[in-house]
């Protein structure tokens, strides 16, 4: 099929670096003042070089007004679900609804292990993110009166008291490469938020979506239920090439509008930490991709859910 | 005895963080501040906002006000430390930690009989462990930690905190003594103890409580506390006491005398009012404190404490740093070392470093440090390579917070920069103005050590050195006195500041005329190097020949394996015109075969932007320099023989030359001004270097000092032909007969 109808949106991927803490916070709000929608953080607990991202979310939330906010990824296995839960749903109070949660299962276990974490197999880890899920909704479900309980194999909460729930809909973005993710995210998740960069080809993103739709029906959902982003890099600016995201803002834009078209993306986060690029991908590429998918879809902009 | 064991008395508001409306208790935390409170915090609720978000989030909508975070016992350490640290950085060091049982010492059986409770104060301890130890990023090692609660198995270091956040111990005082392993906790791994009476009715009996808690009499907790600290080799008063206090009514004349025997009886020096009330919160702070501080008297003398006395080195008197500059000060215990220690080449250990914001307390910085029988290292920007700017269990005097740039005549483009300052921050200050300043090559070299010796950059022949825009300085000499200096004023040493600066001082502020700039080209070109000596003589007659708005470098790295040997070839074409740029690049693009090319027009501004990392060098840098007037077939081929024989592994010539020809050379201490290229190479061997270089002397007209580690004497008359060297020591005996400034491109007062 394609194209889910999902209206568009763009963000940064900017380096968590705590070498200069203020330059990263910086980049956020050049990433809000460029018209972006979305400002990212990789998260890597382990890794000395960054900040922490939860705290970073927290401050860059307090420092700009309107941008969304999320983690791209937040490491699971070093962020048990009912803290996360819980401070997830604050920020989204604080921060007006400008939060969402990109989640991952967790890949570098050597060094989750010597954070003191614990070390799952891959699939094991898929298991425990589906019980995290479970354990954020469940805590996110504040009219719900009934006692919490949730016996899982990786997390177990017993009779928490539910809250505070969210100001909006936090969508739950799985970064996923493997078909037990994909089939995750078609059965509980909001959004799929893979790496250009760690795709192969083309082909390999729509068979992904293809997993994700098939396992969506399953569980009784229609597939435009999951919205598609992706992390991409490449070279903004200089002459045309035939490479992907490799060139000049109007030949960026025909691309992302491809895939929004063909490949079903309609959230595009750019890895960058320039603040050139981020102002070129704000301001140059992302209203002309918004308007070559308006064209094609024949309709006006942002017409999905 | 003072009231608090030394610590000045500070007040703070701990605060209900709400559930699903936590905007108000941002509101009040923002009031808080506004009222003078010195600390706010929040409880941790069921239900309620995850306390440590709503933190980052005030601490984002704060200024001031310091940030005091709970750490439970089901907190994993060292992400909480991570975190904590990643907080202390954006706020500039305004956190402080609450380590809490989460009220397991308040279950039965405090006595330590029961099991449970013992297990919870074992793992805060371990979790203190790893905290401690995740911040220590000076400690090269991985942090491995083997305990009953706690396992790491090699985890990375840091970041260090930017300043070192205290660690509190929660307890909750009742009839009966304080948990013994929480008091054992707080004596030996803390900062301090922070009594947290649970808010009864009767608001008397908790401060009855909290009196009890901390009594100093013999026999009681406060005198228990006291022994356990001395007991685990500690001062008594390295550990602040803290206690949570009810709002209560009457008054405020009542409140004051007894929180007034509760500061005196129990030593308090923190008082955390637990009240959400604006109302209160405004009383207490306008009615309260203010009568509370002037009761409880000015005497103060901080101890530091012994997680951090333990790291200090033999030979420096560390209680005698001049006051002024102790608060600013780095010790090798404290968070901040690990971001001081070492330079962009350099690793270094200096047993303290001094962090003048004044020229003024530059000057204290030296007479102190003259006192001590240490090395004295001065560091502007931390690139240093002759100027070496940190050491081993010495002084390093790191002027990175007099970094002002400001405009003092825009007719006449004359600006002061502040030696701290980076070439980078000078160019973006310009940039708005449309001028810049001529510097290096590379925007993260500071100002101070550039500025004081000669400045080869990018618009070298357009402009000249950056010396030759110095117009006049401030120094603070050997003896801790401040004097100006330019053409008028003490004009041999503003001669001599230009070409050997730092032999006679720390320049306090520079005053440079600078130049017009607009947009420039910018090209980075890789070319085969294989034939390196022909390369070099064509890009050398290249230059030679070029228009003054030309300026480039050369770059020729250490052959690999099966592949070819490359040159890199950095220019910047003072033109905004396409046209001009190809032009002017044509002639040096053709020295080599072209493998790859970049070309882009952009603001000065940008190609000295470069982020501010932190400086993590290791080891020396072993390095040769020198000015030659030609690259001859003869230089060039020695050194096409220098790159293969493998003593350096890079090799960089820039070109000089151009208007930094059309000043005399007696004109300043910069005495090679006939040189059309500047050299330097770096090797893997002082000896193989040295050899190597020594063979090539006779092509050389002088030595740039900043990229010279040779420190053979010989060298001294390489940079400094007379008759400018003796003028340049006749200056040193003036001004620093002792020699203080020497640890540079030194300048030794007679023939040694």
């Amino acid at each position: 099929m394609p194209d889910y109808g999902h209206d568009l949106k763009f963000g940064s991927f900017i380096t968590p670096g705590n070498a200069s803490p203020q330059e990263v916070v910086a980049l956020a709000q050049e990433s809000e003042a460029a018209g972006l929608d979305l400002v990212t953080f990789q998260d890597h607990p382990y890794q000395s070089a960054f900040l922490d991202t939860w705290t970073l979310l927290s401050y860059v939330a307090a420092k700009t007004e309107r941008v969304h906010l999320s983690g791209n990824v937040i490491n699971l296995p070093l962020r048990p679900p009912a803290v996360l839960a819980r401070a997830a749903a604050g920020l989204d109070l604080l921060s007006g609804g400008r939060f969402e949660l990109g989640l991952g299962a967790g890949g570098f276990w050597d060094a989750i292990a010597a954070m003191g974490g614990r070390r799952l197999s891959p699939g094991q880890a898929v298991d425990a993110l589906s019980e995290a899920i479970d354990i954020i909704r469940g805590l996110w479900d504040a009219d719900n009166r009934s006692l919490f309980r949730v016996d899982g194999t990786y997390y177990r909460v017993d009779g928490a008291k539910r809250g505070p729930a969210p100001a909006h809909d936090i969508g739950i973005w799985l970064g996923a490469y493997k078909p037990r993710m994909l089939r995750l995210i078609g059965a509980k998740a909001d959004g799929w938020l893979p790496s250009l960069p760690y795709m192969k080809s083309l082909d390999e993103l729509a068979a992904a979506n293809a997993t994700i739709d098939a396992a969506a029906t399953e569980a009784g959902r229609d597939p435009s239920a999951v919205r598609r982003l992706i992390n991409i890099g490449g070279r903004l600016g200089g002459p045309r090439s035939d490479r992907l995201l490799t060139g000049p803002p109007e030949q960026w834009a025909e691309q992302l509008a491809a895939l929004t078209l063909e490949y079903g993306f309609s959230g595009y986060i750019v890895m960058a930490d320039d603040p050139g690029t981020i102002r070129a991908f704000g301001q140059e590429v992302a209203p002309r991709v918004r308007e070559l998918v308006a064209q094609e879809r024949g309709g006006v902009p942002g017409n999905a859910r | 005895m003072s009231t608090g064991y030394g610590h000045p008395l500070r007040f703070g508001v701990l605060l209900t963080p709400g559930g699903s409306e936590p905007e108000a208790a941002v509101e009040r935390a923002r009031l808080a501040e506004e009222l003078g409170y010195d600390l706010v915090s929040f409880l941790d609720e069921p239900a309620g906002t995850d306390p440590w978000t709503l933190l980052s989030w005030v601490a984002a909508r704060t200024s001031r006000v310091r940030l005091a975070a709970g750490v439970g016992p089901e907190a994993d350490p060292a992400v909480a430390a991570r975190a904590a640290a990643s907080l202390d950085l954006l706020t500039d060091g305004r956190v402080e930690l609450v380590l809490s049982t989460d009220g397991a010492d308040r279950a039965d059986g405090v006595d330590g009989a029961d099991g449970r409770v013992g297990d919870v104060v074992g793992r805060l301890g371990e979790a203190v462990d790893v905290i401690r130890g995740i911040w220590a990023a000076h400690h090269r090692s991985p942090l491995t930690f083997d305990g009953e609660h706690h396992r790491l198995e090699g985890a990375e270091r840091g970041p260090a905190p930017a300043h070192n956040i205290p660690l509190w111990v929660a307890a909750e005082p009742r009839p009966g003594p304080l948990h013994p392993g929480l008091l054992r906790l707080a004596a030996a791994k803390a900062d301090g103890l922070f009594l947290t009476p649970e808010a009864p009715e009767d608001p008397e009996a908790a401060i009855d409580a909290a009196a009890d808690g901390l009594s100093p009499a013999p026999g009681g907790p406060g005198a228990e506390i006291d022994a356990a600290a001395e007991a685990a080799g500690r001062d008594p008063r390295e550990l602040r006491r803290l206690a949570r206090i009810a709002p209560r009514s009457g008054p405020a004349e009542e409140w004051v005398a007894d929180l007034l025997a509760l500061i005196r009886a129990g030593g308090l020096s923190t008082l955390l009012l637990a009240t959400d009330d604006p109302g209160i919160l405004r009383r207490f702070a306008e009615e309260v404190a203010p009568a509370l501080r002037a009761a409880s008297g000015a005497e103060r003398s901080q101890v530091k404490s012994v997680f951090v006395r333990r790291h200090r080195r033999d030979g420096i008197d560390y209680d005698a740093v001049p006051a002024a500059l102790a608060p600013t000060a780095v010790e090798p215990g404290d968070a901040g070392y690990a971001r001081v220690r070492s330079t962009y080449l350099r690793g270094g250990s200096p047993g303290l470093v001094l962090r003048p914001g004044t020229p003024g307390e530059a000057g204290q910085a030296v007479v102190f440090a003259r006192t001590q029988p240490v090395k004295l290292s001065i560091r502007s920007g931390g690139h240093g390579i002759s100027g070496r700017s940190t050491n081993n269990g010495g002084i390093v005097i790191d002027l990175s917070r007099l970094n002002a740039i400001e405009v003092l005549d825009k007719a006449a483009r004359r600006v002061r920069v502040g030696p701290g300052a980076r070439w980078s921050d000078v160019a973006a200050a310009l940039a708005p103005h449309g001028w810049a300043l001529s510097s290096g090559d590379y925007g993260g070299v500071g100002v101070g050590g550039l500025a004081t010796s000669g400045g080869i950059g990018w618009f070298v022949r357009e402009h000249g050195l950056t010396i030759d825009h110095l117009r006049a300085v401030d120094l603070v000499l050997a003896d801790g006195s401040q004097v100006h200096a330019d053409e008028e004023e003490n004009a041999e040493l503003f001669w001599g500041v230009r070409g050997a600066g730092a032999n006679f001082g720390i320049v306090t502020s520079f005053e440079f005329e600078v130049d017009e700039a607009g947009d420039v080209g910018f090209a980075q070109l890789v070319v085969d190097a294989s034939d390196t000596a022909a390369l070099l003589e064509r890009w050398g007659a290249a230059m030679e020949a070029a228009p003054r708005d030309l300026t480039s470098s050369l770059i020729v790295g250490r052959a690999q394996l099966g592949q070819p040997l490359i040159g890199q070839i950095m220019a910047v074409v003072d033109s905004d015109d396409a046209e001009t740029i190809v032009n002017r690049l044509q002639p040096v693009a053709a020295a080599a075969p072209l493998l790859d090319y970049s070309i882009q027009v952009l603001p000065y501004e940008e190609v000295m932007r470069v982020g501010h990392g932190q400086h993590d060098g290791q080891g020396e840098p072993v390095t040769r320099a020198a000015l030659a007037d030609h690259l001859t077939p003869e230089l060039s081929a020695a050194a096409a023989r220098l790159v293969a024989s493998g003593q350096t592994y890079f090799f960089q010539i820039r070109a000089v030359g151009g208007a930094a020809s059309d000043v005399a050379p007696d004109a300043t201490a910069y005495a090679g001004r006939s040189a059309n290229f500047q050299l330097v190479a770096f090797g893997p061997s002082r000896r193989g270097l040295d050899a190597a270089w020594d063979g090539l002397l006779h092509h050389f007209n002088g030595l740039y000092i900043n990229f010279e580690t040779d420190l053979r004497p010989e060298r001294l008359h390489d940079a400094y032909p007379e008759p400018t060297l003796r003028r340049l020591r006749a200056l040193k005996r003036r001004y620093d007969p002792d020699n203080v400034f020497r640890d540079n491109f030194n300048v030794t007062p007679t023939e040694p």
